[in-house]
């Protein structure tokens, strides 16, 4: 086959975008072209480079692998030669007699649309008048399903025999050189030991070798030398770590739910996360790591009724796989109609992962209507969804959280609830001894205001008002109705203070008909609201200096809302309601639960700061805030009343504290000994607090539990409301095999609890000798030599259908996924055939033959220069710096937004300085230094990266606080670590940074920098170090050290 | 730098091969100034100069500039800019039909608008008395009473009118602008957002995405305060001396380095880079600098009062972008203000008091120094409200008619376009959809909507996908 236009390019752009060739040349040859610029057609056109091209764009949709009209199918030369039911539609040489030409001739096609350009319509005719130079010379009589070379079964290859043996290690070198020695090229020299190990490092690992890896290398003469290092990194944990990262971007991993702007969190994801990675350090087979992501419930028998072991938790674990996609379900809000399509489109979200990770094809496309490049109908879509609907049924929708389970074996949970039982006795000992001790000693305080609710409903009124003290305007709209059960409307009943709200938005409120001045006078002096909460709700909500409510007049604020949450804080709106509103953070710590008493204390720090502290059971709690005078007016105290914030309360109590001077002695001393002794009980409870057993672990996994097979339609045009016809499960038929593959033939007997259609569909897409497991393991391998080689053998990784790109070295690829699957798919031999081939150990320098024959390295006559992915890059500079957390597994280290709106992880976290793939994956949040450099906010998956070179990334390396803490740790550490001269100083730098001593000059220009850069800081203490600093600064921009030879 | 000429051959070659096109082009803006410099542009193809990073357009552009001033959260076009004396007639009586509500549970009766409208200008265009400022410069605009989306959740509604899909993950039409023009001043981004001091709007970053377009064309936000751009300042501790000594010392390295990879572009490309960057150091603060502008000027934008100072400040400061090459300037608000679920009334004269005033000033400013011509500046939100309470002063979402105007650029003047039924609820007349809306801006700006493509999915992606959308130029808006 004859190479892709990548051919006609020199590696300068292969690192740009490899995806703007495809805009220029396969995608839409009419993309940018005008008119008015000249003809400038090749001298001999040719099929595959320039005619498949525009007849993709402009004639496949009706004349494709989907769509045969005139039983004509335009996408591959075979169709082209066999033609339609109207005959050949193309004559090598006349143009005049071929039906193409005539139809394109005189616009009679594309029908309906605008006619081929002068240009389009002289290149396809040279192209028939030249010959038609590209068409095979026989085609089959087959249908065009199983011509498509993706879709076939494996192919056998035969290892080519090539002229110039020197070069050849393995059969990888022999696919390759076989395609360079046409050109009259061969696979470049063995690149030098410090290259290698450093390639290698970076490439198996992601990180670079550390000295003593490169000094036993170096000093290892043995011919195995080179082979006994891939086979020590492909030994490190940090090869899964390395690889792993490669999967789970192919998986659409992230640890938020993404979809909508609330992002909300995916606490539990990083134990997929974690299972990748374990599972690649393993080697586990590939087949059966996809079937334990694909039905690992399924596979282990999962039932809420048995007990769970090691290994079952595994598979459910694995299942999360599916849980990848965007799913904002909860956070969903709107009509039935908005809040279902938001169900709809995790599963949607699901089959595009499925459709790009696993088979390469662009099923997304097929959800509206049949797929118009690929041989993949609407009913095949759907099909695919009713394999995963029984998980994700519409129906019976449970929310992301809901989905969640308790995984631990029967042993640890026994040994929990112990454990949890002597933690509860001790706490409640603590707390006992404390509230006795506080009711023998309470606090001296003065009453402002105070209702019990034992008074007749009717007289609800004479305390509380739906208008604020002050206001003339009541709070919100529709007004709260003081003695009704009609909501919006509050009442008394046994005794209690009932807040039913009408479920509807607006910002409704009541208040009490006193006013309280919520800005105590004198320092430490505090005004304090409680009330007991009889009855929950998700939000309890409660005002306080309650003004102008409807905001009308500017100067006058107030309105200070807090929404207290069941699981924990309370959340403050201060100005409320309105659109200049602001959010100062949370309080407390405690969930609004039944049963205790909550409020809020506002103290007077001094200096015009009043710290608003939460009260639960009339002690304060950590995480404060503090307000000025300015945000606290004289007002109400108030209950809101809106959105899910039905509640019931009682005892309502606002209190001052009582000033020192009028204290009677006796109360003064109380006073003292109650503020110790509180400071005391707390300390002994938050330390208790800490030794509380962690609860038994959570898990996110994929169930199916019901053996019924939901009905499932197609939807047309993807609108869930419109249903079309009723599809059964099964995997899209251009992968099916006649024969032996058929999806559910044997369900096994002892899967009882599910449908076992996703077990059926695993089974099915990995049995070997199947066109499905074949399409599985070349979209696998080809994905693998990308990240080898920077560029898969198919360019487009997710997308190995008609409208794909072609293969490079289609031969090699049919080669790797056999041996993958001969392998008993084990990754690690693919990669270690990859690694220990010659063309991996190559030199990136290219010769000028080299960059004359094959210029943009389609054909790899070079290692290709490669830059460090974002990952990387970070660790990388971490690692240099000496300050690498090596540690592996568990929850992520959260990121933040940090003022300049950069997203950083805080230096202070204990998991700052980790690899980046336990950061936080955030979709709406990706790190700034691993987005700048490349890394992808997922929003479904990424199964290729596109590379940039940008301005800002030179900021980000020079100006960074990040850049700048990594350089001054390595100006330290090699300051610390080696004694003595410069020289040796330098060595290490440059050892540590670039992998390589220093050349001559390199020293030299570093030796006169420092020299230069002491005087420019003379006079101060640490003026060596500050030089040493901006040197490790530059080795760390440097290109060598950005840049995997 | 000379070594620009080593692979100016193997450009021609490449133009030589695809036909001169857009997208070469675009791999020329991606090769910073090296690149640029070696990129030989056909004389008389391009606009602004010929040493700028400035791609070809497919057609003669009317303008080669945006603003868009976007309103966040659905601007309710019946107490704005789309008068409905009926509603005035109705207002308390139950809304007679069916009726898309967003919140089912709090469908109120027709509620009239408050606000009086009179007709202004020359064009005698009717708009609201909450708007004296936009009131003033209606001739200057084609207002479109007609826009209609297809969703009532906000996101949703947000990711169709700036990229013109429903899901997350397209790019927005900001970053196909950028893709097909390019930059015309390389020291600053193509596309910048200027974002509320205030914080993120609803759907965040993701309302400059460039999705699956290179994130080269993304969005920059310049945030206010002294870093606009994230790590643009040099540390502290750094003297300029000691930061060239650090540059000329990486040159040296990378210079030695290159020398292995003469050829390699990339490695060309980020060595200059390290000079744009320190360009970019210069011109980013002097774009936002505005201690050169006049008292005339600062009191246009209202930069004197406390209501209208910040946006005020944004406005101006998206004027100096656009002046010095900026391709797409965008605003947002922090949240998503217009959304007056309650309190519509009240909360529209607040809005209206911080916009009004700096997005008219926007426009007379680019007007009297003659950048209106070919600078477009839009106006508008996610989707309009409905003609109904939500509560009892409340308006709910409304995909069915939404308001937006459009000013300079090659649009027509003083010109109002479509027209909604008697209460405001649906466009009726000359319907407007956000797709034809999408089609006609890039065409102002010399692109086509059908030729302006990137791959995706396999096959050629869009901004409008013509296949699924059928998006067509609205000719009636164009002067």
């Amino acid at each position: 086959m004859k190479p892709l236009s990548f051919s006609l390019l020199r590696p300068m752009w292969q690192t740009v975008l490899i995806g703007l060739f495809l805009a220029l040349f396969s995608a839409s040859e009419s993309a940018f072209s005008t008119e008015s610029q000249p003809l400038d057609l090749p001298n001999t056109p040719d099929f595959q480079t320039d005619v498949a091209p525009l007849l993709k764009n402009r004639c496949v949709r009706c004349h494709g692998p989907a769509k045969q009209d005139a039983k004509l199918n335009l996408a591959l030369g075979a169709g082209v030669v066999r033609g339609g039911k109207n005959g050949k539609a193309v004559i090598p040489g006349k143009s005049d007699a071929s039906l193409l030409w005539q139809h394109v001739a005189d616009n009679s096609m594309p029908k309906g649309e605008d006619p081929l350009s002068n240009r389009e319509k002289n290149l396809l005719r040279k192209w028939i008048e030249g010959g038609a130079q590209g068409l095979p010379v026989r085609v089959s009589a087959k249908s065009e399903g199983d011509e498509h070379w993706a879709f076939q079964k494996l192919q056998p290859t035969i290892i080519p025999t090539v002229k110039n043996r020197s070069r050849i290690h393995n059969p990888v070198d022999g696919f390759l050189q076989n395609h360079l020695e046409r050109k009259g090229l061969a696979i470049g020299p063995e690149a030098s030991k410090p290259v290698l190990i450093r390639r290698v490092a970076f490439d198996v690992t992601g990180l670079p070798p550390s000295i003593a890896e490169t000094q036993a290398y170096l000093s290892d003469h043995s011919p195995q030398a080179y082979e006994n290092m891939v086979e020590r990194y492909l030994a490190s944990p940090h090869y899964g770590e390395r690889w792993g990262k490669f999967w789970l971007d192919t998986a659409g991993y992230a640890d938020s739910n993404g979809y909508f702007n609330a992002d909300t969190d995916r606490p539990l994801a990083w134990r997929y996360r974690d299972y990748v990675i374990d599972s690649l350090n393993r080697d586990l087979p590939f087949d059966q790591f996809i079937r334990e992501q694909l039905a690992g419930d399924e596979i282990s028998r999962y039932s809420p009724k048995l007990p769970l072991n090691p290994d079952s938790i595994r598979m459910l674990t694995a299942t999360h796989f599916l849980r990848n996609s965007p799913d904002g379900t909860d956070s969903s809000d709107g009509n039935e109609d908005e809040v279902r399509a938001d169900k709809y489109a995790v599963l949607e979200g699901t089959a595009q992962i499925l459709g790009s990770s696993l088979l390469g094809i662009t099923l997304q496309c097929a959800r509206c209507h049949n797929h118009k490049f690929e041989p993949v109908s609407q009913a095949d879509y759907y099909r695919l969804q009713a394999i995963l609907y029984p998980a994700f049924n519409v129906d019976k929708w449970s929310k992301p959280s809901q989905r969640d389970i308790v995984a631990a074996t029967p042993a640890e949970l026994e040994a929990h609830k112990k454990a949890l039982l002597v933690h509860e006795g001790e706490m409640k000992k603590i707390r006992d001894r404390q509230k006795e001790w506080l009711s023998r000693n309470p606090e001296p305080v003065r009453i402002l205001f105070q209702d019990d609710f034992n008074e007749p409903n009717a007289t609800v009124a004479s305390h509380w008002s739906s208008t604020a003290p002050g206001d003339d305007a009541p709070l919100g709209m529709p007004v709260v109705q003081l003695d009704s059960k009609q909501a919006p409307a509050v009442n008394i009943t046994n005794g209690t203070l009932q807040i039913v709200e009408s479920g509807a938005l607006g910002d409704r409120a009541i208040s009490t008909r006193q006013s309280f001045d919520w800005t105590p006078a004198k320092k430490d002096s505090w005004i304090q609201v409680r009330f007991d909460l009889i009855k929950g709700a998700p939000y309890v909500g409660y005002l306080i200096a309650l003004g102008d409510y409807n905001d009308i007049k500017n100067k006058h604020k107030g309105n200070i809302l807090f929404d207290g949450a069941e699981s924990g804080q309370a959340k403050i709106y201060l100005d409320y309601p309105g659109p200049d509103g602001t959010q100062p953070g949370a309080i407390g710590e405690s969930g609004y639960k039944p049963g205790k008493n909550y409020g809020v204390r506002i103290t007077n720090i001094g200096d015009g700061n009043f710290q608003v502290a939460q009260l639960v059971n009339g002690l304060p709690e950590n995480n404060t805030v503090n307000l000025k005078k300015k945000d606290l007016p004289p007002g109400g105290f108030g209950f809101a009343l809106c959105c899910g914030r039905s509640y019931v309360v009682d005892n309502v109590r606002v209190e001052s504290s009582v000033d020192p001077t009028e204290l009677t002695k006796a109360q003064m001393e109380t006073s003292g000994l109650r503020k110790s002794k509180s400071g005391e009980f707390t300390k002994q409870i938050n330390a208790l607090q800490k030794r509380k057993p962690a609860d038994p672990p959570m898990l996110a996994p994929v169930l199916d539990l019901s053996p019924k097979i939901p009905t499932v339609h197609i939807l047309e045009r993807g609108v869930h409301k419109n249903r079309g016809d009723k599809v059964d499960p099964a995997p899209p038929a251009v992968l099916m095999d006649s024969v032996n593959n058929k999806a559910w033939e044997n369900k096994p007997d002892d899967l009882v609890l599910s449908t076992g259609n996703r077990l059926g569909f695993a089974r099915w897409i990995t049995r070997p000798d199947t066109r499905a497991s074949a399409l599985l393991a070349r979209v696998t391998v080809n994905r693998w030599w990308q990240n080898h080689f920077g560029r898969g053998i198919v360019a487009t990784p997710d997308n190995l259908g008609y409208s794909g790109s072609p293969p490079s070295h289609p031969e090699l690829l049919e080669y790797l996924a056999t041996e993958l699957i001969r392998s008993g798919w084990s990754q690690k031999a693919i990669h270690r055939m990859v690694l220990c081939s010659n063309a991996f150990r190559q030199t990136s320098n290219p010769t000028t033959d080299a960059l004359n024959g094959d210029e943009d390295n389609t054909l790899l006559s070079r290692f290709p220069l490669k830059r460090l992915d974002a990952e990387a890059l970070r660790d990388a500079m971490l690692f240099t710096s000496g300050e690498l957390n090596m540690a592996q597994g568990g929850p992520y280290t959260p990121t933040t937004r940090g003022g300049d709106g950069e997203v950083i992880v805080p230096e202070t976290h204990p998991g700052a300085k980790r690899r980046s793939l336990y950061l936080q994956q955030r979709r709406t949040q990706t790190t700034g230094i691993l987005e700048l450099f490349d890394a992808p906010s997922i929003v479904y998956n990424c199964t290729i990266r596109m590379p940039t070179t940008v301005p800002l990334q030179s900021l980000i390396m020079l100006n960074s606080p990040f850049a700048r803490m990594r350089s001054e740790a390595f100006a330290k550490r090699v300051l610390k670590e080696v004694p003595g001269e410069n020289h040796a100083k330098l060595t290490q730098a440059f050892q540590l940074a670039w992998g390589r001593p220093p050349t001559e000059a390199e020293e030299s220009a570093a030796n006169i920098f420092l020299i230069t850069q002491e005087s420019e800081y003379k006079g101060m203490p640490n003026s060596v170090e500050c030089a040493w600093i901006d040197l490790a600064n530059m080795l760390l921009a440097a290109n060598a050290f950005l840049y995997v030879e | 730098m000379n070594h620009s000429n080593s692979f100016a051959p193997c450009r021609r070659a490449f133009l030589g091969r695809s036909g001169l096109s857009l997208g070469s082009l675009a791999l020329a803006h991606l090769m910073s100034e090296t690149g640029a410099k070696g990129a030989g542009l056909p004389e008389g193809n391009s606009f602004g100069g010929p040493d700028n990073l400035i791609n070809l357009p497919h057609h003669k552009p009317t303008a080669d500039a945006v603003i868009c001033l976007f309103q966040h959260g659905g601007p309710s076009q019946m107490d704005l800019f789309d008068p409905k004396p009926d509603l005035t007639k109705l207002d308390g009586k139950p809304y007679q039909g069916d009726l898309e509500v967003h919140f089912s549970g709090q469908k109120g009766n027709v509620l009239a608008s408050p606000f009086r409208f009179s007709k202004r200008g020359q064009s005698g265009i009717e708009l609201s008395e909450l708007l004296p400022h936009t009131s003033r410069i209606v001739d200057e605009m084609t207002l479109v009473r007609s826009v209609v989306t297809e969703s009532v959740d906000h996101e949703s509604a947000l990711r169709l009118i700036h990229s013109g899909k429903f899901q997350a993950g397209d790019p927005t039409w900001g970053s196909w602008v950028t893709y097909g023009l390019g930059s015309a001043n390389r020291n600053l981004p193509a596309y910048v957002v200027l974002s509320d001091p205030g914080g993120l709007p609803v759907d965040g970053t993701r309302n400059w995405t460039s999705g699956w377009l290179p994130a080269l064309y993304q969005g920059t936000a310049f945030r206010p305060g002294a870093n606009p751009v994230a790590n643009l300042a040099t540390p502290a501790d750094l003297t300029p001396a000691a930061r060239k000594n650090q540059l000329r010392l990486l040159e040296h390295f990378n210079k030695e380095h290159l020398s292995r990879y003469p050829q390699n572009a990339e490695l060309h490309s980020r060595i200059s880079n390290f000079e744009t960057a320190a360009r970019m150091q210069t011109a980013v603060p002097e774009a936002l600098d505005l201690s050169s502008e006049d008292q005339a000027t600062r009191k246009l934008y209202g930069l004197d009062q406390p209501e209208t100072a910040e946006y005020g400040t944004r406005c101006l400061v998206a004027r100096r972008l656009v002046e010095r090459g900026v391709r797409f300037v965008q605003l947002f608000m922090a949240g998503q203000p217009w959304d007056t679920h309650s309190n519509n009334a009240a909360s529209l004269k607040g809005l209206c008091k911080r916009t009004d005033q700096p997005s008219a000033a926007l426009v007379h400013d680019l007007k009297q120094r003659g950048l209106l011509d070919r600078t477009l500046v839009m106006w508008g939100g996610e989707f309009g409200r409905l003609p109904i309470s939500q509560g009892k002063d409340g308006r709910d979402h409304n995909r069915h008619a939404n308001s937006l105007w459009i000013a300079g650029g090659g649009f027509r003047k003083g010109y109002c376009h479509g027209m909604t039924d008697e209460l405001g609820y649906k466009a009726v007349k000359d319907v407007v959809n956000v797709h034809d809306l999408h089609a006609t801006l890039l065409h102002t700006l010399g692109l086509d909507h059908k030729r302006l493509t990137y791959p995706h999915d396999g096959r050629p992606g869009s901004l409008t996908d013509i296949a699924v959308t059928k998006a067509e130029i609205i000719k009636d808006l164009l002067a």
